[in-house]
């Protein structure tokens, strides 16, 4: 074994979960609504069971709430059984962000899959901007995500979610087990877009022109504002081409937009390096966040 | 399979039935702008077996079963359910747009081919809902109305759909007849797999991780040169 493979033989080991530990279940449940006499989102209810914490939301422009997602042990283990419920109350806005990357640490091989669920609401009028920092799964990760947003009337989403291919700085690339993201985002009862992705880089190469082929980070971003028509998705469809085509680096860098069945639309950025996806996804949100509310977005107060 | 039966499930499989497949190349050709080559098609067929034609497959089969158990009313609410989750896990506009074209296309012409109400209740449902009749529940569905097996109708589904992938490939790429025989010859065994696999699993569980040939797709309208609506 080489030097730099052994160092990262013992590193990997030091990050392994200790062998006794048993696996946690956890809910996190959070509540939005909007104070109509001080014009302001408030979080009005929040059940947070460790590891899952939101110390408090903020109040940030526009009327909305900003909180910060906690996972105060560091990182998501192998067999971890965790939920997390978001609500918006009719008129809310609220804007939720993680502290910094989703580190899914190696699975034991008697651990089950770290299993995460994630149920969303999203009431008349509301808008919910969910930013996350990218997931990393680790070598040896073994992951399942479980989302189902469903939005209202007149509901707005901006929700992004980046994969890294693991830890590239230390040499580890596809190296986890599985990735499993199951995705579903329903307007008024119906579906309007849904992933069912499963990543298994040791069955089936990820590197696969079929699959990600040369790239290595996975982004997908939907811009949803209930109830308008589908000429005016055609148009910021239009207008936010434009903004992708001077995001693209070509053989680094690739951005694709296009409306979804209704609603809405998807942005989809496939990355050499991860580095040039978030700045990307912020230019692309601010661009559709003015067109459809005439507002510019406003970039979570974080180190980051 | 008697003989009827396998003569007109050759002919629904044919890429000659007038639905307008040959216009379509979902993505392949933003694809072939960015470089993808003919030495990566056989690698490419073979990973679209094991993701987007899996979940095909999962759709036609589901809505094979919606008709073939026996007469009983035609359960739209369920046919809306199919084709919005498909539709929901397409995301590129000129892919799913074509996919809905081809499939109202398809139950058209098996519609006009002989006295089939429930093919016309499903084209009548999805008009009358807002919502679409995608190809492989169409060819599903209309497997399950003309009494066809379930096994073969999908195989079928899956193999006129790589090969209408390989002709689109014929007009991009340099690949004479003789290779592009040879492709879709090779691949059979592929085929067979991507039917078999999730046969008894719902359709809404069917997994697919294709965000290349997803790109391609909700890229093609800007490329400033098409062959293909799609």
């Amino acid at each position: 074994m080489s030097t730099a493979a052994s160092a990262r033989e013992s590193i990997l080991h030091e990050t392994s979960a200790p062998a006794l530990r048993s696996a946690v279940q956890a809910s996190l449940r959070l509540g939005f609504a909007r104070d109509a006499q001080a014009n302001q989102t408030v979080m009005t209810a929040s059940h947070q069971e460790p590891p899952l914490r939101v110390v408090r939301a903020f109040s940030i422009e526009h009327g909305a709430a900003l909180a910060h997602l906690h996972n105060v042990s560091g990182g998501l283990l192998g067999g971890d059984n965790l939920s997390v419920n978001i609500s918006l109350a009719a008129a809310s806005r609220a804007q939720i962000t993680t502290t910094g990357a989703t580190r899914i640490y190696r699975a034991r091989e008697d651990a089950a899959h770290t299993m995460v669920r994630i149920d969303v609401s999203v009431a008349e009028d509301a808008l919910l901007e969910y930013l996350p920092d990218p997931a990393i799964p680790f070598a040896g990760a073994r992951y399942s995500q479980r989302t189902v947003i469903r939005l209202a009337e007149r509901a707005g989403l901006f929700w992004w979610e980046i994969l890294a291919p693991g830890r590239e700085a230390r040499g580890e690339v596809f190296e986890y087990e599985c990735v499993e993201l199951k995705t579903d985002v329903l307007a008024l009862g119906r579906p309007i877009a849904a992933e069912r992705a499963r990543l298994e880089p040791k069955k089936r190469a990820i590197s696969s022109v079929a699959r990600l082929g040369k790239y290595r980070t996975w982004a997908t971003f939907y811009i949803c504002r209930v109830g308008l028509g589908e000429r005016l998705w055609l148009e910021l469809e239009q207008e936010l081409r434009a903004a992708i085509e001077r995001l693209a680096e070509p053989g680094e860098t690739l951005w694709s937009i296009s409306t979804l069945a209704a609603h809405g639309l998807a942005v989809r950025c496939l990355a050499r390096h991860g580095r040039n996806v978030l700045p990307g996804l912020h230019a692309l949100w601010d661009a559709a966040k003015f067109r459809l509310y005439g507002q510019h977005a406003v970039p979570p107060r974080k180190v980051n | 399979m008697k003989e009827l039966e396998h003569l007109r499930l050759l002919h629904l499989a044919d890429s000659a039935l007038p639905i307008g497949a040959l216009a379509h190349s979902f993505g392949l050709e933003s694809l072939v702008a960015q470089g993808f080559s003919t030495r990566e098609l056989p690698e490419f067929l073979r990973g679209y077996l094991e993701e987007a034609g899996t979940v095909e497959a999962a759709f036609c089969r589901e809505a094979f079963r919606l008709v073939s158990t026996g007469p009983r009313s035609f359960p739209a609410a369920r046919w809306i359910e199919i084709n919005d989750r498909l539709s929901a896990l397409k995301p590129a506009r000129e892919s799913r747009t074509g996919s809905a074209s081809l499939g109202q296309n398809f139950l058209t012409a098996v519609a006009g081919l002989g006295e089939f109400p429930v093919l016309m209740e499903a084209l009548h449902t999805a008009k009358n809902s807002a919502s679409v009749c995608h190809h492989s529940p169409a060819f599903g569905l209309a497997a399950g109305v003309l009494g066809l097996d379930e096994d073969r109708a999908t195989l079928a589904y899956l193999h006129q759909s790589v090969a209408g992938l390989v002709s689109a490939c014929q007009r991009l790429l340099p690949l004479g007849q003789s290779a592009a025989t040879r492709i879709l010859w090779d691949i059979k065994p592929a085929i067979i797999e991507a039917a078999k696999r999730n046969a008894e699993c719902p359709a809404e569980d069917a997994r697919c991780f294709m965000p290349l040939l997803d790109w391609g797709g909700m890229e093609h309208p800007a490329l400033t040169t098409r062959l293909f609506v799609s």
